[in-house]
């Protein structure tokens, strides 16, 4: 199963196993990541599932229209490598991936 | 032989014994009562929802479909679609934009708990919880006051089933005809008069010369109603439900109503009131040595999944400091629930409300009347005495 890093606010790291297919929003919340809210259960609809992509960038599908538009709504800075973990999946092609959590969610 | 019948009057008293059995014996299960497959593990359902080219929702996600309805809601159309939908609607219930309706319903909760003071024993749902969340509907939506309790009968009625026959019987449908005439009514008003409310919106909404159609604004606004009434009203009974009984819990959210907001999480995961949709597959999938067929239907038990072990030790015990993160209390992946945030406000004010005028109390009745639906569980009474 490929893993992820994800980087929690407080600066720890946690190497997750992800199904594919599973986003990486999905993946945070049920392995009990710190910093991620999701409180809209992955629907795009409430910008609480806001990461730092930190690689990869190039294996990734371009966010959406609908994305693009919650991205607007993030409680954190808004970088160039801001991304709604809710919308990312998860396939062998982003092994090893790492993702930043923002300070806050809300 | 073992079998899961989710139109049995048992299954709708207790479904978790057999979901047990479900999740650790057959994890890919053939009901012939449901004529479907039924994933009950968390892992299982959580690859479901988030792979909806297989599982799909076009078919229909109700257990038991209503005529003609499948296609025509956001709940029964899978993305591209779907998602332009939404995004038509979903910004009227975000929880920044639901700031305006905190006061109004906080209002609505104090004044509908007020004359329980007065009452030693009541029917939390007949005299609370279904004058609640119909006041708190009519306020989103901007429905016209005095058609409240006719519209929650019909409401009730339509997400019920026939025990005997497992489909939709006249009762029922005609509630739902009758839900959709209403709905028609309310919309061509709405169109003639635009207000800045839901349904106003959603029937003018449009992105990219993209609209809801004739068809899509009726049953979208059916489907909200049934949400807000029904749904919504469903919870609500079993959170009050899970109070009454785990008296610590009770007693520490009363002394801290902050803590609500944890202990609503818990009582979706434990007992979310949406316990099983269903989907279609697209496709053959091999699933637990099981050989599932394209155009087969899949119930995803979301019942089940909260009580999984392997996803939440101790799944049986309530407790209201877990934090249960990942819950499918309220589905998920593109058709989680829309009302999450105004469910998760509606319930933390009417419980607050509530608490305020009768912190101490316990049910009356050992055996409650479970509502008749292979869809949802919730208690069609809940007599409650002051203690």
């Amino acid at each position: 199963m490929p893993q992820v890093t994800f980087i929690e606010p407080s600066g720890n790291e946690v190497q997750i196993d992800v199904t594919n297919g599973w986003s990486l929003m999905q993946a945070a919340t049920s392995n009990g990541v710190e910093g991620m809210e999701a409180e809209c259960g992955g629907s795009c609809a409430c910008a609480t599932c806001h990461c730092y992509v930190e690689d990869h960038q190039d294996k990734l599908s371009p966010a959406a229209e609908t994305e693009l538009e919650m991205l607007e709504n993030v409680a954190s800075e808004r970088r160039p490598n801001s991304r709604l973990a809710c919308q990312i999946k998860m396939s062998n092609e982003l092994a090893g991936m790492v993702v930043r959590l923002p300070a806050t969610q809300v | 032989m073992f079998s899961f019948d989710p139109y049995s009057p048992a299954v709708d008293a207790d479904p978790f014994p057999f979901y047990k059995t479900l999740r650790d014996e057959f994890p890919c299960f053939w009901s012939k009562e449901a004529n479907m497959w039924v994933l009950s593990r968390y892992a299982d359902i959580v690859t479901a929802l988030n792979d909806w080219q297989t599982y799909s929702s076009a078919k229909g996600n109700l257990m038991t479909e209503l005529p003609n309805r499948a296609g025509n809601t956001l709940g029964t159309t899978d993305p591209p679609r779907h998602d332009r939908l939404r995004g038509l609607i979903q910004h009227a219930f975000m929880r920044r934009n639901l700031e305006s309706l905190g006061d109004p319903i906080r209002d609505i909760a104090r004044q509908t708990a007020a004359p329980l003071a007065d009452m030693k024993e009541f029917d939390f749902i007949a005299d609370y919880s279904s004058k609640f969340t119909v006041r708190v509907l009519w306020a989103a939506l901007g429905l016209p006051l005095g058609d409240e309790a006719v519209v929650r009968e019909k409401a009730v009625m339509m997400v019920q089933s026939d025990p005997v026959t497992r489909s939709k019987g006249p009762e029922h449908l005609a509630a739902y005809n009758w839900m959709q005439e209403y709905a028609s009514s309310v919309i061509a008003e709405r169109r003639k008069n635009p207000q800045n409310d839901l349904i106003s919106h959603f029937s003018t909404a449009e992105i990219d010369g993209d609209r809801l159609d004739e068809r899509e604004v009726l049953l979208t606004t059916t489907t909200l109603i049934m949400a807000g009434v029904e749904s919504l009203g469903g919870f609500m009974a079993m959170f009050a439900l899970n109070m009454a009984d785990q008296v610590e819990a009770r007693r520490t959210c009363v002394a801290n109503p902050e803590l609500l907001a944890d202990a609503i999480e818990e009582s979706l995961r434990f007992n979310t009131s949406a316990q099983r949709f269903r989907r279609c597959l697209t496709r053959d999938v091999e699933l637990h040595g099981q050989k599932m067929k394209e155009g087969d239907f899949v119930c995803l038990a979301y019942g089940s999944g909260n009580r999984d072990e392997r996803q939440y030790p101790n799944p049986d015990s309530y407790d209201i400091t877990r934090k249960p993160k990942g819950h499918l209390g309220f589905g998920g992946s593109v058709h989680a629930c829309l009302g999450t945030s105004i469910a998760r406000l509606s319930v933390k004010s009417a419980m607050e409300a509530f608490h305020a005028v009768v912190p101490e109390y316990r049910r009356l009745e050992e055996r409650l009347p479970w509502m008749p639906s292979s869809t949802f569980r919730s208690p069609m009474r809940l007599v409650l005495a002051r203690t």
